[in-house]
């Protein structure tokens, strides 16, 4: 098991590094990856978004952030520094072949996370995402090929959650967003909260999975933080 | 697989929950032809992408599910002749 932390980059260029990995992984020349990354602000719109979603287009184009259309599930979301993204590149084979399970882990293992940081996070029933109480926190959109995944999940940590309020996020029209921070009222360092997700994701993995990972290496990227 | 054979292409299972499934590309026209584990067709859940190999190599003689038409597990979405070659 890889854990790649890529800094702050942008998103296209960490849909490359992805791309890049899943190839390899696809061969079986790399083990597992979770790339650890914030991304620049920038809205993603994903294989079943609908542009209506974005309420105030006018606010992403005066502040300069970029509309991106992307292969993943789901709809729309917003990144920018200070929401921690995971981008697991894992082969399911080996594993469990079910999207939907693999959905339900991702779900499962950032409300520990988020429990180890003190944020009462949950799954909430049927609905997708992660939640604290009637706000969501976490949000999903992944893809697969050849039982490998990509793409991933986005939490929010200490990034200003503003920006959701000028869409629907996940083209949901009733549901709120809320952040680690606004949770606890203060700031969480972003070392410590990329270090407690990898672990407590490599922690979930052994648990849902059996697989054993005895090593496991955690490393930057020629990318990382370079623009 | 023998050659001429015309093999059904099914959804595979992508969920034990089963669910929604939409097509949302496909990435080869009708009558083209195809290599074996090829990325035919993208198809989504409400929050995942898949895409679909082709399990062999031949001809796409049929397109039975368009793009933006829901599909369920075990259902044929396409047939192929297989390779003679």
């Amino acid at each position: 098991m890889e854990v790649l932390d890529l800094g702050v980059a942008l998103y296209e260029d960490v849909l490359e590094e992805q791309k890049g990995l899943l190839r390899n992984r696809i061969e079986g020349g790399i083990p597992d990856t979770l790339i650890l990354v914030e991304h620049f602000p920038v809205v993603t719109l994903g294989r079943l978004a609908k542009e209506s979603s974005i309420i105030d287009r006018d606010y992403f184009m005066e502040n300069k952030i970029p509309v991106v259309k992307t292969a993943r599930g789901g709809k729309v979301t917003y990144h920018a520094p200070g929401q921690l993204v995971l981008y697991p590149v894992m082969d399911l084979i080996g594993k469990r072949r079910d999207v939907g399970s693999y959905i339900d882990f991702l779900e499962k293992t950032v409300s520990n996370a988020l429990n180890l940081l003190a944020v009462p996070a949950a799954r909430k029933g049927k609905r997708r995402g992660v939640w604290v109480r009637d706000e969501k926190i976490a949000f999903i959109g992944i893809a697969v090929k050849r039982w490998v995944t990509f793409h991933g999940v986005a939490v929010n940590i200490n990034n200003d959650i503003g920006p959701f309020s000028r869409m629907h996020p996940c083209g949901e029209t009733d549901i709120r967003v809320t952040s680690a921070k606004e949770c606890l009222g203060r700031e969480i360092d972003m070392a410590e909260a990329k270090k407690i997700f990898a672990e407590q994701f490599i922690r979930d993995l052994e648990a849902e999975y059996g697989n054993k990972y005895e090593h496991w290496n955690y490393s930057g990227s020629e990318i990382a933080g370079t623009f | 697989m023998n050659t001429g054979t015309i093999v059904d292409l099914r959804l595979p299972e992508l969920s034990e929950n089963g669910g929604e499934t939409v097509i949302t590309a496909w990435h080869v026209t009708q009558n083209g032809y195809v290599v074996k584990d090829q990325d035919l067709l993208e198809v989504a859940t409400d929050k995942a992408t898949f895409d679909v190999p082709s399990p062999c190599a031949g001809v796409l003689i049929k397109i039975l599910k368009k793009e933006g038409e829901e599909v369920r597990a075990g259902e044929i979405i396409a047939r192929i002749k297989v390779d003679r070659s």
